[in-house]
């Protein structure tokens, strides 16, 4: 069973959504560029954009009335936001390791070009 | 245009991208005038009404990328399998099958229009199902030349060499090709025609044609930017295995509302909830790779488009997608220009941006160029400005829809009770008007960035040829 | 080196897993498809015969459910005319078909799939529009016969071309729209108000 949005939440409804997505990206955006130059004050700006993830996914979850089995959808999405760059992370590592060069992750002194590496590098999103 | 340095896999896929082009332009012009009826209901009524405008703009989109997508396929066919394609003049025969079939169905769709209500209205002038509408006599012809297709490229690995691209590829074209059976009956219970309707429309887009282009990018990163093919065939399983994983059951998000039994909410919103892990996935990777290598690619226009690939693909199917896709605000803007809105980005984003990346990397080849940078192309204003205005004209629409789609999930459907009065007072609306020419200008905007592509695709690097040609000419 | 490769990021244990996964959900896609099917055949509770169009249609709130459903009321032939089961499924189908050949989807939605240019016409037959429940058969036919001298667009502008469609075909065009109403949408259109129902 579901109980429809009311009219007064549709925009609450349409904002913490499209904020679910777009600051669980930004958290693993954030982890994933911590872990690579290994500094640990961006790994506290990643948990802040995971911190944005769970008030809207709880906000979500309130507007659009997701109670019942609706509330596992919840727990999966604060869960899984969660995790997932952890174990995406982990297959990098655990991928690459067959590629000589590409094995141990760039240096510090590397990582002042990173951003523009970032961008051309992005194609492989699809990947 | 000489293509003689090309192999017959690229002369082939030269031959797809140009039908592409043409109907990407097609596209957008049936698009302007769909959104000019929007605003003048009289315009063209009685000659092209906006059913056949707006049936020419979908169709021609859904086969142009068609198109991109078998051209892509052939042009890494030969160096993939590293040997030569087995059926060029079967290929062949089949292009020129295919392009006729097109050019007839969209003769009558814009000649002819409409048929009674028989079996023969169906079989040669109109189907009448959204996407889909290509009468069944040329859903045999496609799924002809679709075996064709499939022949070549089977054939060829087989007789050259499988790989794991080779086999991921391969599969998905029998996915493919199979699943656009279940839109070729007829049946007048409207809800299993929309049941099986929605196998060819989602499980297209939204799994198979995934993973095509999960294919082609993982080729296209061995090729431009050296990655390893263990690592680059790794994550093209661990993608489908993703891809997949989310994508197939996500099928349940379009089961709320047509006769389909309630459980189909819990399925449709769980997996709906699972599809942006891909997304996520892509991140982090791409993240990872930007610090393990720092090599650059050698032709600008296909990185840019590639880059936009990335962009659109997470707003249009991630971001757009979430915003309205859980049964309890689906109510309210299924069916509305939410629908429009979220198909534009999502289209554009995930897929016409990854073809015209191809399309780059074949007229770099075309022209012999051994790269595509300042060098080559000088200031690059032609795509630079095309990529620019394309992308904005998109975006600028998706959000001008976005705005009609919002207003109309308020006055439509939550206060007018989706009757044909609520729907109007919808339609009248300050918003949706002022949306609808928001989405006009954007349109327009989008329109000078498909003529300055197309003019860019036919002259980049050429100059450079010219000179070079002069310069081997005076040397010898 | 590769050796050193963890068994969960190796290539083959992901190659198995990808088939894997797309096999499993594809067999569970399967599965879900052979228990729907059933429940959305004509005749099914959610979906009823086509002779339903002999009785008289409503969508009324169900407290259980929480949103609107169908309900079969009474006798009350379409166009005054009782038919059997296979008439009532030669006419319906017609209509399907004239929707179909007229590229109806090219403009309106059904079941909320289509275009967004007009109206959609999941409960068109019960929507106040046609005045009513008295009146609405005549103005059905009127309308789709000649829709530029009969235009409903409610200060917009926008006219429904003529298609050519004769009174028979328009007959069989509002039978198959009956017989949609009657289709249980799990609520789909909300809030929607029904003809000589409202206030």
């Amino acid at each position: 069973m579901i109980e429809p949005v009311e009219l007064k939440d549709f925009f609450i409804v349409f904002f913490s959504g499209a904020m679910i997505i777009m600051s669980g990206a930004l958290y693993a955006l954030l982890f994933a560029w911590s872990r690579l130059q290994s500094k640990p004050w961006m790994m506290a700006t990643a948990y802040g954009s995971y911190g944005i993830l769970f008030i809207s996914v709880l906000t979500l979850g309130s507007a659009a009335h997701l109670n019942g089995f609706w509330w596992w959808l919840v727990i999966a999405m604060l869960v899984g936001y969660l995790l997932a760059p952890h174990g995406i992370w982990k297959l990098c590592v655990g991928t690459h390791t067959a590629d000589e060069n590409a094995y141990p992750p760039v240096s510090a002194e590397e990582t002042d070009n990173s951003e523009t590496s970032l961008k051309s590098n992005s194609q492989k999103e699809a990947i | 245009m000489s293509l003689a340095h090309l192999n017959g896999g690229q002369q082939l896929a030269v031959k797809y991208y140009i039908v592409a082009v043409v109907l990407f332009v097609a596209q957008i012009l049936f698009g302007l005038l769909s959104g000019i009826q929007y605003l003048e209901p009289d315009f063209l009524q009685g000659l092209l009404n906006f059913n056949i405008t707006r049936t020419v703009h979908i169709n021609a989109m859904i086969v142009w990328m068609l198109y991109g997508f078998i051209g892509s396929v052939y042009w890494l066919l030969e160096e993939e399998s590293e040997t030569e394609i087995v059926g060029l003049k079967l290929g062949n025969l089949g292009f020129w099958v295919l392009t006729s079939a097109v050019t007839v169905v969209v003769l009558v769709f814009l000649f002819i229009q409409t048929g009674p209500g028989d079996d023969f209205t169906r079989w040669f002038i109109n189907e009448g199902r959204e996407y889909i509408e290509a009468p069944r006599w040329a859903d045999i012809g496609i799924v002809i030349c679709m075996l064709i297709f499939f022949y070549n490229v089977a054939a060829t690995f087989s007789k050259g060499k499988w790989s794991g691209i080779a086999g991921v590829l391969t599969l998905d074209l029998v996915a493919l090709a199979g699943i656009y059976l279940a839109g070729m009956f007829y049946t007048t219970n409207i809800s299993v025609d929309q049941y099986w309707w929605w196998w060819v429309i989602h499980l297209w887009v939204e799994a198979t044609w995934e993973v095509l282009v999960g294919c082609l990018m993982a080729w296209g990163l061995m090729k431009t930017l050296g990655v390893s093919r263990k690592i680059v065939t790794t994550w093209l399983y661990i993608e489908v295995a993703l891809m997949f994983g989310s994508g197939i059951l996500g099928i349940g998000h379009h089961y709320f509302w047509i006769g389909t039994p309630e459980y189909w909410f819990s399925i449709g919103g769980l997996f709906s909830a699972l599809e942006p892990v891909p997304l996520v996935a892509m991140v982090v990777h791409a993240v990872y790779d930007s610090g393990v290598r720092h090599s650059k690619g050698n032709n600008n226009p296909a990185l840019a488009w590639l880059i936009a690939h990335a962009f659109g693909n997470f707003f249009g199917a991630g971001v757009w997608g979430f915003m309205h896709t859980l049964p309890q605000i689906n109510l309210f803007t299924h069916g509305t220009q939410w629908s429009a809105s979220h198909g534009h980005l999502a289209f554009f984003g995930a897929y016409a941006t990854i073809i015209i990346a191809m399309f780059y990397i074949a007229a770099q080849y075309v022209r012999g160029q051994s790269s595509f940078g300042p060098a080559t192309l000088g200031s690059g204003w032609k795509w630079k400005w095309a990529l620019g205005l394309l992308n904005l004209g998109v975006v600028g629409m998706t959000v001008a829809l976005l705005i009609s789609g919002y207003e109309q999930s308020f006055i439509e459907r939550a206060v007018g009770g989706s009757t044909w009065m609520g729907y109007f007072a919808a339609q009248i609306h300050p918003w949706f008007i002022q949306g609808m020419e928001w989405r006009m200008v954007f349109g327009l905007v989008t329109t000078a960035g498909i003529v300055l592509l197309v003019w860019d695709l036919l002259t980049i690097g050429k100059s450079r040829v010219v000179e070079q040609s002069r310069v081997t000419q005076t040397v010898s | 080196m590769s050796s050193n490769i963890p068994w969960w990021s190796s290539e083959t244990f992901w190659k198995k897993t990808a088939i894997w996964v797309t096999g499993f959900m594809f067999l569970v896609l399967i599965a879900l498809t052979v228990d729907t099917l059933p429940q959305i055949s004509v005749g099914s509770e959610r979906v009823p015969a086509y002779s339903v169009i002999n009785k008289h249609i409503s969508y009324e709130f169900n407290d259980e459910r929480n949103f609107q459903v169908p309900v079969i009321g009474g006798d009350d032939p379409l166009f005054g005319k009782m038919l059997s089961e296979e008439e009532a499924e030669a006419l319906v189908t017609h209509g399907k078909k004239i929707t179909q050949g007229r590229n109806c989807m090219g403009c309106h939605t059904l079941l909320g799939n289509g275009s967004y240019f007009a109206p959609d016409l999941t409960k068109a037959w019960l929507d106040p529009a046609w005045s009513s429940e008295g009146e609405r058969e005549q103005m059905m036919i009127d309308f789709l016969m000649h829709p530029q001298d009969n235009a409903r667009s409610f200060g917009s502008g926008r006219t429904m071309p003529d298609l050519n469609i004769s009174e028979e075909e328009a007959r069989a065009v509002i039978a198959f729209l009956k017989w949609m109403s009657s289709i249980d949408t799990n609520g789909f259109p909300y809030s929607f108000t029904v003809i000589d129902k409202e206030g």
